[in-house]
């Protein structure tokens, strides 16, 4: 097989790559915003609630998950297994990722002092106006290194969903490396995971610059 | 688990050495590294009189973890291929005629490879099932809506048993011992690419090899062997043991 075939049939992958990429940023990053702010809830069983499934989430791994979305409901109910795994994956990956930005969210959220509400509040904003007008800004400036950090893993954890035979790109890549008894199906994966992610991290540069309007 | 544990020899310096072409003292302790299934008990190593240690690989890199001498040999339902031998690993005796064979959900209607055209159907990543459908079987694969390569044959009996495939392509004596403890399976009765087992050794081992194969032959040759396969949780496999047949 020439390398050209390679890329080709590993490429036809890549979409399925993106996919969950693009699906679990979609559903992770407002979802993350939503279990941020329950987290932060003055309601103490909400936020220990909600605490409780962050630490369940950010402590198992993303495999087991994966496992648990795709087959749990199987095992558990005899319910049908998803025929397109895409779903499944979209799921587990989003619920995992949100997790995750919850607590950038959050960290980012308090990092605003106090005295900010306050003057808000003598200014006569109301506490939603104050959030969206004054807090959130600032906030989505601070944590943008953070979500860099965490879009480009994800790039690299697509590969997990081979797990519930996903056939994205790196599982095609593993059977033209049997069948060819070859190593270059990984270096070209490789080199498709390094230049998503220089890709990434150009978009991520602009934005985060794009919101260094202060300086 | 046969097909995902393989069997590791891998001796001790001491005896790498003796490999090397000095004579072993006789009384000197050998380590004997293996991962075995109950299936393929380690006989050669008791006989041998060799220690015996357990080492699982990943399937689908076997003959890299070989290579890098993290086992001596490679053994336990792995099918002997030529790329093996062109590659210049030493192989052993083929020690059992293999098939490979589909398995569906009982009733599901489905009695022979060419009822299952347009249908899915599941093969674990880097078994000689899932290399037949890329060239001997391409047709057969063609026929398919499509392959679906999982990574473990657990993997794919829970897809088919979950109804998110209606075939797994796999060897019979994975086959047959899934089928046996779990209800609701049924093996289609086509044998599809016929091939042996065999154990995998690095090249330039041929005389552990060599001595392996003694080891079993030995065993056979006392009835060891034949009392051990004639166990009746055998009995889908024992009539395809080359050395049974043979002798």
């Amino acid at each position: 097989m020439s390398l050209m075939t390679m890329i080709v049939k590993m490429g036809e992958g890549l979409g399925k790559t993106c996919a969950i990429f693009f699906l679990t940023l979609l559903f992770s990053l407002p979802l993350g915003m939503i279990v941020a702010l329950l987290r932060m809830s003055r309601i103490k069983a909400v936020s220990a609630v909600t605490r409780f499934f962050i630490t369940i989430l950010r402590g198992t791994p993303l495999m087991l998950q994966l496992l648990a979305v795709t087959y749990g409901p199987y095992y558990l109910f005899g319910a049908t297994v998803a025929r397109n795994k895409l779903i499944p994956v979209v799921i587990a990956f989003a619920i995992n990722y949100a997790a995750y930005f919850a607590e950038i969210y959050r960290g980012g959220i308090e990092s605003i002092p106090v005295g900010q509400y306050e003057a808000a509040e003598v200014l006569g904003y109301s506490k939603v106006q104050t959030f969206m007008r004054i807090i959130l800004p600032q906030v989505v400036k601070r944590i943008m290194p953070s979500v860099t950090n965490e879009v480009v893993t994800l790039v690299k954890d697509t590969s997990i969903a081979f797990t519930v035979s996903y056939q994205e790109m790196f599982t095609i890549g593993k059977q033209i490396a049997n069948s060819q008894t070859s190593f270059m199906p990984f270096v070209v994966a490789g080199v498709f995971y390094y230049c998503f992610n220089a890709i990434v991290d150009y978009l991520m540069g602009r934005i985060e610059k794009r919101l260094d309007y202060y300086q | 688990m046969k097909k995902m544990i393989c069997v590791l020899l891998a001796l001790t310096m001491i005896f790498a050495l003796c490999a090397c072409g000095k004579t072993a003292a006789p009384a000197e302790k050998k380590t004997f590294i293996m991962g075995i299934d109950p299936e393929y008990p380690p006989f050669s190593c008791d006989y041998l009189g060799w220690e015996l240690k357990i080492f699982g690989v990943n399937w689908d890199e076997k003959l890299v973890q070989l290579d890098s001498m993290e086992c001596d040999c490679v053994w336990s339902g792995m099918t002997i291929l030529d790329s093996m031998k062109d590659a210049g690993y030493v192989i052993s005796a083929p020690y059992y005629d293999n098939t490979q064979v589909l398995v569906v959900k009982d009733g599901a209607g489905f009695s022979s490879s060419a009822d299952l055209a347009g249908k899915v159907v599941a093969v674990q990543l880097g078994t000689s099932g899932e290399a037949l459908l890329q060239g001997d079987l391409a047709d057969l694969a063609a026929s398919f809506s499509q392959v679906v390569t999982c990574n473990s044959f657990l993997t794919c009996f829970t897809e088919l048993e979950g109804g998110a495939v209606d075939a797994v392509f796999v060897d019979m004596p994975v086959a047959a011992s899934y089928v046996a403890k779990n209800a609701g399976l049924a093996i289609i009765d086509e044998d599809l690419g016929a091939e042996q087992y065999g154990i995998a050794f690095r090249a330039g081992d041929a005389e552990l090899c060599a001595q392996v194969d003694a080891a079993v032959q030995a065993l056979v040759k006392n009835g060891t062997y034949a009392e051990i396969a004639n166990k009746p949780e055998y009995a889908e496999i024992v009539n395809n043991l080359i050395f049974l047949s043979n002798g």
